[in-house]
């Protein structure tokens, strides 16, 4: 019997002595990978659009003094698809040391806040599991068209300022402006705004030369972290008589004739509101200039201002000739405006030889020879 | 009445002196200075009718008629209250330095009567602005609101040849005429005031004299004309 209690207590303690160091060993790689905690998280971009493919970092730190072994690290969720490969080979982390996990996530889900798992399996000590918070937002960045002029004009350059702004809670980067249109010449042909922090916007100016009416295209380029974006806002360009521009009226108009020559005299002012620039007046078409007004310049007009001029010009068979008062806006396009002017008919058969016509010479002569012998006749008569 | 004008016309003495013993009668002479008087209205209105061209542009067609119409008129009642009641009162006033004894009424018909000249003469002149005013060069005014485009245009058409020469031809005419109704005049206001030849000579022609050099120193010296048939 005690030598049956003897057996029993040997193999016990041959089990003992067998069993306790693994046992020993799991118990303090389970403290060891107690130790390990996420340290830091990062996503790019911060905040995903829908259908965005985005990078998720996660540094994990081994708080401990002794090493943890890790089997598998990965992300997983049922909505948030990854894209790279889970880390399967094993490897440990040092005490003290931190150690970074790098996943590639395509966020191809509706609106909403998702929370993707990052799972480290350790080696003999269970796992370690963290929500990562991911959120989707599709929130466009905003276009605001601040200023254009009411018309524009065939050929004129016109300034259109536009507004970008970002509602959304991310920055967005490498935001470029630029506009598309059929029969335009923009200038800047692109503007770079870089990166737009939230709730933040930016004004870009164009200078925009339509050449016909058309639709103005204003297109956004964007990235939100690797994924390229476009916004587009599109808007009415008519071609029309813009209310602003100068225009010269000419008034007090007085037309001569002398000497085959016409001339005329008046007063051109500026109606508009904006300045006429090199305001000359000439006589147009079935008019032929002569000295010494074959044009007259006025100059510089500014609005409500006037100035005379005087015009000389030949013209045959013509009642009224068109006058012409061309000028220039502050970007140099000309424009000409015209009126028409009557002017007395310059038929050279009608026109008068210079000195009283002989018939009228003769008929002066026969009525003071005929009224003189009347008188003559009436005073002769008398006496008799 | 023809042989009446005729006498009227080559033997005023005559024609006067039997005239002098019918009583006072206005009415035939009264129909002459009418007849003057649509003759000059005629031809005013054909001058008016270049001003009314001028502001073509600045006024409506209805001004245009206003103008010609207004220019009518003066031409009527100038022929009307100049010609015959002026003159005949100048005639009545010098004469009475005479001793005129006839009445004015009776001075005013045989005025009338002297007027016939001028109706030739209107007549001749309106015959010469048919000719002469087609060839004005009219300037044109697009605004009635400058002062000094209007009166710029007036001293051109003023200072046109065909206008300047058609003044001169008409007043030269009308002189003539003139000085064909004074030889009227003088027998009139002979029997009419019941003066001596030589002083109704005197009374008409001194008035007409001095009229006439007034009238040609007014178009060789280019100042405008006040009156004219």
């Amino acid at each position: 019997m005690k030598a049956a209690l003897h057996a029993t207590l040997s193999v016990c303690i041959a089990l003992a002595l067998l069993f306790t160091p693994a046992f020993a060993a799991s118990a303090e790689s389970e403290a060891a990978a107690a130790q390990v905690t996420v340290t830091n998280v990062t996503l790019d971009p911060q905040v995903f659009i829908e259908g965005d493919t985005g990078i998720i970092t996660v540094e994990i730190a081994n708080n401990g003094l002794q090493g943890v072994g890790i089997r598998r690290a990965t992300l997983y969720d049922e909505d948030i698809r990854l894209l790279s490969n889970p880390y399967d080979t094993a490897t440990s982390i040092g005490g003290g040391n931190r150690q970074k996990f790098i996943f590639t996530v395509l966020a191809d889900v509706p609106e909403g806040i998702y929370y993707p798992t990052f799972s480290v399996d350790f080696r003999d000590a269970g796992y370690l599991r963290y929500p990562v918070k991911l959120q989707v937002q599709n929130d466009p960045l905003e276009i605001s068209l601040l200023d254009k002029p009411d018309a524009f004009s065939a050929g004129v350059k016109d300034e259109v300022e536009i507004l970008v702004g970002n509602p959304r809670d991310n920055p967005v980067n490498g935001v470029i402006i630029y506009l598309r249109g059929q029969g335009i010449d923009v200038i800047p042909s692109s503007s770079f705004i870089g990166n737009l922090n939230p709730d933040s916007s930016r004004k870009v100016t164009f200078s925009v030369t339509p050449e016909e009416s058309t639709t103005l295209s204003i297109i956004v380029d964007y990235k939100n972290g690797i994924n390229s974006h476009t916004e587009t806002k599109e808007v009415p360009l008519t071609l029309g008589e813009s209310k602003k521009k100068a225009n010269p009226i000419l008034s007090n108009i007085v037309v001569s004739y002398e000497g085959g020559v016409y001339s005329v005299t008046g007063d051109v002012t500026n109606a508009g509101l904006e300045v006429a620039n090199s305001v000359v007046i000439t006589a147009g078409e079935g008019a032929d200039p002569q000295d010494p007004y074959k044009q007259y310049v006025v100059g510089a007009l500014q609005p409500d201002d006037f100035s005379s001029f005087e015009i000389t010009f030949s013209a045959e068979d013509v009642t009224s000739i068109p006058v012409l008062a061309s000028y220039k806006d502050s970007d140099g396009n000309q424009f000409t405006s015209s009126t028409s002017v009557d002017v007395p008919e310059a038929n050279t058969s009608n026109q008068k030889e210079p000195g009283i016509p002989i018939p009228v010479i003769a008929m002066i002569i026969i009525l003071v020879v005929a009224i003189g012998g009347i008188i003559w006749y009436s005073w002769r008569k008398r006496n008799e | 009445m023809i042989q009446k004008i005729m006498d009227l016309l080559i033997r005023p003495d005559s024609f006067f002196s039997e005239k002098a013993n019918e009583p006072e009668n206005l009415k035939i002479p009264g129909l002459i200075v009418l007849i003057g008087a649509i003759l000059a209205a005629l031809a005013a209105y054909q001058v008016s009718g270049l001003t009314a061209r001028i502001f073509s542009q600045a006024a409506t067609a209805g001004m245009s008629s206003i103008i010609g119409i207004i220019g009518a008129i003066s031409g009527l009642l100038g022929f009307i209250i100049l010609w015959w009641l002026i003159v005949t009162g100048i005639f009545f006033l010098v004469s009475m330095v005479f001793s005129g004894k006839g009445s004015f009424k009776r001075t005013l018909e045989n005025v009338g009567y002297g007027l016939v000249p001028m109706i030739f003469g209107s007549f001749v002149t309106l015959l010469l602005s048919f000719y002469y005013l087609p060839m004005v060069r009219v300037p044109v005014v697009h605004s009635i609101q400058d002062p000094a485009a209007m009166q710029q245009a007036v001293m051109q058409l003023t200072q046109d040849p065909s206008f300047r020469e058609f003044t001169q031809v008409s007043t030269i005419i009308a002189l003539i005429f003139l000085i064909w109704s004074a030889n009227v005049w003088i027998f009139g206001i002979k029997y009419a005031r019941e003066l001596s030849l030589r002083n109704a000579i005197i009374a008409v022609g001194i008035p007409v004299l001095l009229y006439i050099i007034y009238m040609l120193y007014t178009i060789f010296a280019g100042f405008p004309i006040a009156g004219g048939a």
